[in-house]
Order: structure tokens, then sequence, then C-alpha cells
């Protein structure tokens, strides 16, 4: 059975259980002793920044060994208001991502997360690793060759020792992931962001970076590691890799309650873009 | 921080209440109130837990109350708050969020609707309710209310942090506001660009490839280091709250502040512009634009000042002083009340409430102290605070 198929029967199994007045969903359990600790964990670690910052703004000079840049200025700040000339259509795709979220994607990935999560970070980790591959492509044609000699080295040290990409051995090397695509190279080059784009299934873009994810997929696709694009799996693969995308976003469409959460989001995505835009041009 | 379990179950049940209007085209996915629901195997005390101001059922610190409620032995229900634009579209019978003995109605009858729909294996031997910030106000007013209709049969009410009068403490939000952030209509522009920077100039600094949580928390770190800035933060905060209120309420009034009533916005127009008109706007103007002339319509004989008046704690006074049932549990930095509201707390609660010395607004939720206090409040265990 092809995977499309397999989705529309979920969707309507699952639209059958809901009634019309009331529905009830199990949703993944919390762990709040867990929880307690990260948080305790997250809470040094603001206190540790906090600290570093209290020494004074000198030490983050003292580390850079580039040529010093001008730092950026609130004026150097883009407006607050968004480029987003393609909106209706960008609303209607956001909308429908939010139902099909709602309908297919969360329950599948909500049922996926009670699988133990040894496993699915084994999936999670062959994924990643996967996109090493184009990650040593991009950091390359970005001229980051000890970022490209690093994604490289993951992928031959996971690939082999963690037993083809399932564990990530490598970060136990101080070798930690740090994955880049097509569209941060287009960055690099120069190449704006454009318009907002939001990507029918895939979520807020913008032009750029919808090209760039267009090239990820298609070096992915045209180098075809173990015949893993283009075989019969490939549909299988690209289902499961979606689905344990999401279960690792922690976003609710919609959750906010909120009529401007379509602002929001691009507001923050857009900001947050140009700040790895400015960053990239310093490094 | 207080012991936590380490598995709290979780259901999410979404709700149409059978009184809620025809729902605003750009509100289409807010016909149902959702609210979170943890079970215990056998019979078990029911907590209902309502989220503050502009919150959804499952915030962080609601969370945080769960695991400790769970932990203890309660089923736990978490529900936004009244405010909560969700619930406003779903089941607030009015669309004009704010009025602390409406709002509470309001969480009463859907606190109804929710508890006739549970599962019939989740067992309940008795209801105690609680909440945070404005949803412990709602949470003693909602617990006064069953007092007289009996419909759920409350046993305990636990306020935590709570406000003693809704407009006073928005007031010190709004002038919080006006003080750390200013009054003028680029104030957030200037704020935001200023943050903007900061950020910008923090990763390019350094050696991260990503924006991702962790380079966010120690931002926060960077930018958050004084009271005034996170004074700002916790203002900030409350008027993006205040905006999504805002424009619902100006919707279902029809009071044509930013939504003309007789075209209101379609779900394929930008609403950017109408963000940012009300992203300037103080709480006192919803007061006075929406507000108060939805009520005062409502309410013949009314007046600002009966409005704001009614919006106190003091409406049950006569409940939390005599009964034995009501709790409250706040803190002498709550930068939400005044001396005088926190001795009016005192004097009407006597030895039900416990007054920390430091935890600020909300700051101690989840602390050891805090959780074995609540619970003993709850289990009716609570002897008054050490000396």
């Amino acid at each position: 059975m092809r995977p499309a198929a397999l989705v529309v029967l979920i969707a309507v199994a699952l639209g059958g259980c809901v009634s019309q007045s009331i529905s009830i969903r199990r949703v993944p359990s919390e762990n709040p002793a867990a929880e307690n600790a990260a948080a305790a964990e997250s809470a040094a670690a603001f206190a540790a920044a906090a600290a570093l910052a209290a020494e004074g703004e000198t030490a983050q000079g003292a580390r850079e060994s580039k040529p010093a840049q001008p730092p950026i200025t609130p004026a150097d700040a883009p407006s607050m208001a968004s480029y987003d000339p393609f909106e209706r259509l960008n609303r209607f795709t956001y909308r429908f991502n939010a139902r099909f979220d709602e309908t297919v994607f969360l329950p599948v990935s909500n049922v996926y997360r009670r699988i133990p999560s040894p496993i699915r970070s084994g999936v999670h980790n062959f994924f990643g690793n996967l996109s090493e591959v184009d990650s040593v492509i991009n950091y390359s044609l970005q001229w980051r060759l000890k970022l490209g000699l690093r994604s490289l080295g993951r992928f031959v040290i996971n690939s082999t020792l963690g037993l083809g990409g399932l564990i990530d051995v490598a970060a136990k090397f101080k070798l930690p992931g740090a994955p880049t695509g097509a569209g941060t190279t287009l960055a690099k080059w120069g190449v704006r962001p454009g318009p907002y784009l939001v990507i029918p299934l895939l979520g807020p873009s913008t032009l750029r970076d919808g090209f760039g994810f267009l090239a990820d997929y298609g070096s992915l696709y045209a180098i075809d590691i173990g015949r893993l694009y283009r075989g019969n799996v490939s549909w299988w693969l690209g289902g499961t890799n979606a689905v344990d995308q999401r279960a690792n976003v922690d976003f609710r469409y919609y959750s906010t309650g909120s009529p401007f959460e379509y602002e929001n989001v691009r507001f923050l995505y857009v900001r947050k873009r140009l700040i790895e835009d400015a960053g990239l041009r310093g490094k | 921080m207080a012991p936590m379990p380490s598995k709290v179950p979780l259901l999410e049940i979404n709700i149409a209440m059978p009184w809620a209007r025809p729902v605003p085209d750009v509100f289409w996915f807010d016909r149902d109130l959702r609210v979170w629901l943890s079970a215990q195997q056998g019979p078990a005390p029911l907590a209902i837990v309502i989220s503050g101001t502009g919150s959804d059922g499952n915030t962080s610190k609601l969370s945080i109350l769960r695991g400790a409620l769970f932990g203890a032995g309660y089923h736990v229900l978490t529900v936004p708050s009244p405010t909560f634009p969700g619930f406003i579209v779903s089941a607030s019978s009015t669309g004009v969020a704010g009025d602390l003995m409406q709002d509470s109605r309001d969480l009463y009858a859907a606190l109804q609707q929710i508890i006739a729909h549970l599962p019939r294996r989740v067992r309940i031997t008795d209801i105690d309710v609680l909440g945070y910030s404005l949803g412990g106000a709602n949470a003693a007013v909602v617990k006064s209310i069953d007092a007289k209709e009996g419909k759920l049969k409350i046993h305990r009410a636990v306020m935590i942090d709570p406000p003693v009068s809704l407009f006073a403490s928005v007031g010190r939000l709004d002038k919080l506001f006006a003080v750390s952030i200013g009054t003028g209509d680029d104030a957030i522009e200037i704020l935001y660009r200023k943050l903007y920077a900061e950020l910008a100039n923090l990763y390019r600094a350094s050696d991260r490839v990503q924006i991702d949580e962790s380079f966010l928390l120690g931002a926060a770190a960077t930018a958050l280091k004084t009271d005034e800035e996170f004074s700002s933060a916790i203002a900030l905060a409350f008027r993006l709250d205040l905006v999504d209120m805002f424009f619902a309420g100006d919707l279902y009034a029809r009071t044509g502040v930013v939504v003309d009533p007789d075209h209101p916005p379609k779900v394929s127009d930008s609403l950017e512009e109408t963000q940012r008109i009300l992203r300037n706007k103080p709480f006192s103007e919803y007061f006075a634009r929406v507000f108060a002339p939805y009520y005062l319509k409502q309410r013949p004989g009314a007046t600002s000042a009966s409005l704001i008046a009614d919006s106190r704690l003091d409406i049950i006074g006569d409940s939390l002083r005599d009964n034995p049932d009501y709790y409250a549990q706040s803190n002498s930095d709550d930068l939400i009340l005044d001396k005088r509201e926190l001795t009016w707390l005192r004097d009407t609660l006597g030895s039900r409430i416990v007054v920390y010395d430091h935890g600020g607004h909300l700051g101690n939720i989840g602390e050891r102290q805090q959780v074995s206090d609540m619970l003993d409040m709850l289990a009716g265990r609570w002897r008054g605070a050490a000396q």
C-alpha cells in the first residue's frame, strides 16, 4: 500500500472517531521528574550565561579572532512590518497545514512518540546522518571547510561505528551535529530571503529557503545513498522521516488561540532567519 | 523543587459548549474548548486547576502543578483562563472578558459540561478547585457560585498569587509597561530594535550555526539582568495577551475600535495593521472603549466605578472570611498586589493564607514549600503557616 493511501485512511478513521461535540485523545504523557531535572539544568545554564554576560562584553571581543565587524545597532534592525506579497496564498496554506497537522500529522506523531525513546532516537539519528551528506556539500559551497570536515567526520564515524547512523557516536567524540543546507548557502552568497513563503506540509519559509529546500532534497535524491531515495522504500522512508521530524518539534498550531498567530509566526520566523543571515556575514 | 512523579498520563479533551455562539471567521480554530485531564486508575478526588490571564490550559506552570497534584493522588483537570481567546470564543457567554463574576459563571458552566462528559472510568470522590494569578480569583469565585448552585459540590479552593482587584492589578502592569517600555506609538518598535540588535550581536559572537532553544536561553540571560529588564518582559507578555483579548472583545461587543462591526475581517485578510494598533493600547483603553460600554449597556444602573468594584475579590469577601474551605498562597513581593491589598487578604483569610517572603508573581510555583503547603490546604491538613 502506498503511504499516501495510508494517510488518507488514517485521516478518515480519525475523522470518524471525532463526534460533533466532544473528542478525547490520548497525548504523550509528561515526565515531571525529568522535566524538573531539565529545568534545574537550564536554570544553571541561564545562571552561567548571565554570569558570563556580567563579566562584560569584552570577553566576547576577546574570543573573536577574525577582523572585528562593526556591531549591529538598533538602527540596522529590519522594520517590524513583513514582506509578504503572497499573503493570501500563504494564509490559505497555513490554514491547510494547521488542519493537516491536527488530523494527520500530530496524531500519527503522538502514536510514534509511544515507541521507546532509544528506538526513536535511533530513527532520528539515522535521518540526521543521511543529511550530513548535504551539510558537507553546502559547507563546501559556503567555503566553511572546517565545518564541512566536521560533518564529513560525523558521517564517516556514525555510518561505521554508529551502525549505519543509528547511534550518534561522533557527538561523544566532541563532534556535535551542526546541520546546514542550501538556503544558508544562498544566504552566504548574498541572496536575500525574499518574500515570506508558507510551504504546504512543511510550514514557514522564505522564497530563498524554499529553493534551498528543493536543492537539498534534489542533491540527496541525486546521490541516492543506498538507493534509499529512489528505491521502493523511499515512500516509507520519507513518511517516517516526516513523522520523526514532526515528533521532535514542540509546536502546536493555534495553541496560542490568537487570531494573530499567522502574523506572530511570520514575524518570529523571518527575524530568526535575518539574524542568522546577519551572523553568517560575520562568520 | 518538589519531588515529582516520573510519569503523568495526559488526555486532551476538545468539547463544544451547547451555548456557544457562531464562531467568527478569524477564530475558526477556537470552536471547541480544549482542556487536559490526567486521570488516576482508581477512584480519587479531582483537582481542577485554572490558568492565569490570557493563558491556555496547558502552560508550563500548569504542568508543574499537574505533576505535583497527580503525584499526590488527584485526578487533575487543567483549564484555560476565561480571558484566553480559545475560551472567549468557545465558552464565554459575552465575548468580553475581564468581569470576575461573569467570567467565573461561564467557567462554572463549562466545568459542568466537561465533568459530565469525562470518560466513565474516571471515578471522582471529591472536587477541589485551584488556580494561579487571575485563575486563583476565578477558582474562589467558582467555588462561591457552586456553594449556591450545588451542581459540582466543590469542596476546597486554593488561590495561588491571586489579585485582589483585577483592574488595580492590570493598572499596575500598564504602568510597568509605560515605565519600562514607554508610552509612545513606537515604544514597542524601539524595544524590538534594541532586542534584535542584541540578539544579532550575540549570535554573531557565538560559534553556533543555528538559533535554537539553548541559544535563546543564553540570550535571555544576557538580556534579562536587572529587575527593570525582568519587569519589561512581564509587562510585554501581559500586553501581548491583552492584544488578543482586546481584539476578541471589540469583535463581540461590536464597539468598533479596530474591528468594523459590519465588516469583520475574513480568514484570508491581513491583520498586521490591526495588531500594530492594538499593541500600543493599554488595558485602560480596553476598559474605556470595549469593556465599560458593553457592560454598562448590559447592566442598567451600573457605573464605571461599580464595574471596577465588582471585579474585586470583595464580592465574595464574606465567604472568604467565614468559610474554612478557602485558602490562599501569596508572596510579599508580588508585583500585582500593593500593601493594602495584601493586608486585606491576610485579614480576610486569617490563618488560611500563607505569604512567602520571596517569589514575586508566580516565581515560586513548584518549589518544595509552595507545593507541600498547597497539598496540605487542599487536603484539609493545613494548620496555619509555621511561625
